[in-house]
């Protein structure tokens, strides 16, 4: 029923844009290479490397979930005209196969994650990952049955990012290369100085708080470079798209209990209802975070370094002492 | 007993076994109408055309959750009243009505909601409740409204099973006909969105028809029936979320599936209904002969 649903409204959704499409001409480009971006977070890392040399394309609107995302017929004629596309990659974009055959095109796709160690599910202890093996199906070459998607939120791995997205945009318009090459390495600088301060407050947080409880296990990557543990979340899944059981839902009440617990960390993204109950039942705080997209462009997390730093002051504030 | 006793140290299951168990009586109570005149359709069809309720009500308020109960209940009560208006007279069947009516709404919720991209999820958030995401506010709205539907269907039930079945004997009872047949949609309107925001639409629509219709197999009487789908649909919400609790699947799916294990058990060995019985009187028969 779900299904039909979103079908139903995607399909309005696609009447809609489709005459939005023919009443908007694309605006002339003066030559410049047409990037897409899949993510508001890939998107932003693109443009710091591109600058105005590129004319960039954000194929999710801010506050879409990447997990649950719908294609437009606009889109597919964006994705036609793109000369590169930018996605993630690492199984997030569960949309992207079927829109590149729509589009018939024949740009590279360049997984910005690609060259990213992946977190398996495996090596999580965590048996309720079903939903992310069926990203499996969606990758050509790659397996990434079971891998955390959510590389970002190690700003270590977005400087491989910005290596992947310099090299591969030089390639295409050598004549720019060197200012690739300097935009990246300043905001690769930016990147360090970002990890130096994360490391800096995390240091205010004593070992024993730094258990988090997420809306969906997205901090994997987080939690690998700053010593944290993902103790529980309320989608057991890396996707949103999956639906607890009652056992999921005591267990996890039973683990922010017998741990001590302080907060539930849900993305602007996803509904706080579950958890809300959640955090009512255990006495805890629900606390708002970003996850999948960036906030709006008047929010504190309009770029990826304000992304990140609103997070941490969130962690932060919720888990010291 | 532990097994029993375990999951009650959870709120969240507390809330959820009420939950189950207010949606499955008044789904029931209503259900079994649906059942009997045969409008099963009408649940889904309901459940479909609140859309542009809710779609107007994000326009007008903004997304305000309390909001848009109201918006919703709104659009489910005029659809209804479309039913019953464009069915009246008998040119056109009620089912027909249904499907036309349903058909209408729903298309002008998806117009107004392509007008707004970026509420979509929250839209599709809202017209899906979780069992196990309900607040005690959810319950108590549930039990008010749950409470005035079973008033009224206790008060009238005789009425609205003699409209149901006998237009002639309701027109010598001088009943109100028109009036009773609106008041028996707008009654089923309620239930089922009370139901939707609390449990969500699967959960909603396998509670309206599956426990009424294993009932029907088991007693042709209408109270007895009636109370019989309340206690199946009732019983299947606590046995749904035991097993959601020690299986460890989700909970909506996990209520309709033993709801529909209750109907293949009276399906198959129904007293005088039942497959099993149906095939012994057929082979008597044929030995008899």
């Amino acid at each position: 029923m779900r299904i039909l649903f979103s079908l139903i409204i995607l399909v309005s959704l696609l009447l809609a844009s489709c005459s939005a499409g023919t009443t908007a001409p694309a605006p002339a480009n003066d030559g410049k290479l047409r990037v897409v971006a899949t993510t508001t977070l890939v998107g932003d890392v693109v443009k710091q490397v591109g600058g105005d040399a590129i004319d960039l394309t954000v194929l999710l609107p801010v506050g879409a979930d990447p997990h649950s995302f719908d294609p437009s017929p606009q889109d597919v004629v964006t994705i036609s005209k793109a000369d590169v596309i930018f996605i993630n990659g690492a199984g997030l974009e569960e949309f992207m196969t079927k829109l590149m055959e729509n589009a018939n095109s024949q740009a590279p796709v360049i997984e910005v994650s690609h060259d990213i160690e992946l977190i398996s599910h495996e090596a999580h202890g965590d048996e309720h990952a079903d939903e992310a093996e069926a990203h499996a199906e969606d990758e050509e070459g790659h397996d990434h049955a079971g891998a955390d998607p959510h590389t970002w939120t190690d700003p270590n791995n977005v400087m491989i990012w910005v290596q992947a997205i310099a090299a591969e945009l030089s390639a295409l318009r050598p004549a720019q290369a060197d200012e690739f090459a300097a935009n990246a390495a300043q905001y690769t600088e930016q990147l360090q100085t970002l990890d130096t301060w994360i490391t800096e407050q995390v240091a205010l947080i004593p070992a024993a708080n730094r258990n988090i409880v997420t809306d969906h296990p997205a901090f994997g990557y987080f939690a690998q470079r700053y010593g944290f543990v993902q103790v529980g979340a309320v989608i057991p899944s890396f996707s949103t798209m999956a639906e607890p059981s009652a056992q999921d839902i005591a267990a996890l009440e039973d683990t922010i209990r017998a741990l001590g617990v302080k907060a539930v960390f849900v993305g602007h993204t996803v509904s706080p209802d579950l958890a809300k109950r959640i955090t009512d039942d255990t006495g805890t705080q629900l606390v708002r975070i970003y996850t999948g997209s960036l906030g709006a462009a008047d929010s504190d997390a309009a770029t990826y370094l304000d992304f990140t730093r609103a997070n941490v002051n969130a962690f932060v504030q919720a888990l010291r002492p | 007993m532990h097994f029993l006793l375990d999951p009650l140290t959870y709120p969240f299951m507390i809330r959820g076994l009420v939950a189950a168990m207010l949606v499955g009586v008044v789904c029931s109570l209503v259900g079994s109408y649906m059942v009997l005149r045969g409008m099963a359709f009408l649940g889904d069809a309901l459940s479909h055309a609140i859309l542009p309720g809710v779609a107007a009500g994000y326009l007008v308020n903004g997304g305000a959750g309390g909001a848009l109960f109201w918006w919703a209940l709104a659009a489910a009560v005029l659809t209804a009243l479309g039913i019953g208006a464009v069915s009246r007279g008998g040119q056109v069947r009620e089912d027909t009505a249904i499907g036309i009516v349903f058909a209408g709404m729903f298309a002008l919720g998806i117009a107004l909601i392509s007008t707004m991209r970026s509420y979509t999820v929250d839209l599709v958030h809202f017209l899906f409740g979780n069992v196990l995401g309900v607040t005690n506010t959810d319950l108590a709205l549930t039990a008010g409204w749950g409470l005035v539907v079973v008033l009224v269907i206790v008060a009238f039930y005789k009425e609205f099973l003699v409209i149901s079945f006998d237009s002639v004997l309701a027109e010598t009872l001088r009943l109100p006909g028109t009036l009773l047949r609106y008041l028996l949609l707008v009654l089923i309107a309620v239930a089922i969105v009370v139901s939707l925001q609390t449990v969500g639409i699967a959960l909603m629509l396998a509670m309206l028809v599956t426990p009424p219709a294993t009932a029907s197999l088991l007693t042709r009487r209408l109270p007895s029936m009636m109370a019989l789908a309340a206690a199946i649909g009732a019983l299947s919400g606590v046995l749904g979320l035991y097993l959601s609790y020690y299986v460890s699947i989700a909970s909506g799916p996990a209520i309709v599936l033993v709801c529909t294990g209750f109907f293949l058990l009276a399906f198959l060995f129904a007293p005088q209904r039942g497959w099993l019985w149906q095939r012994h009187a057929h082979r008597a028969s044929q030995n008899s002969d």
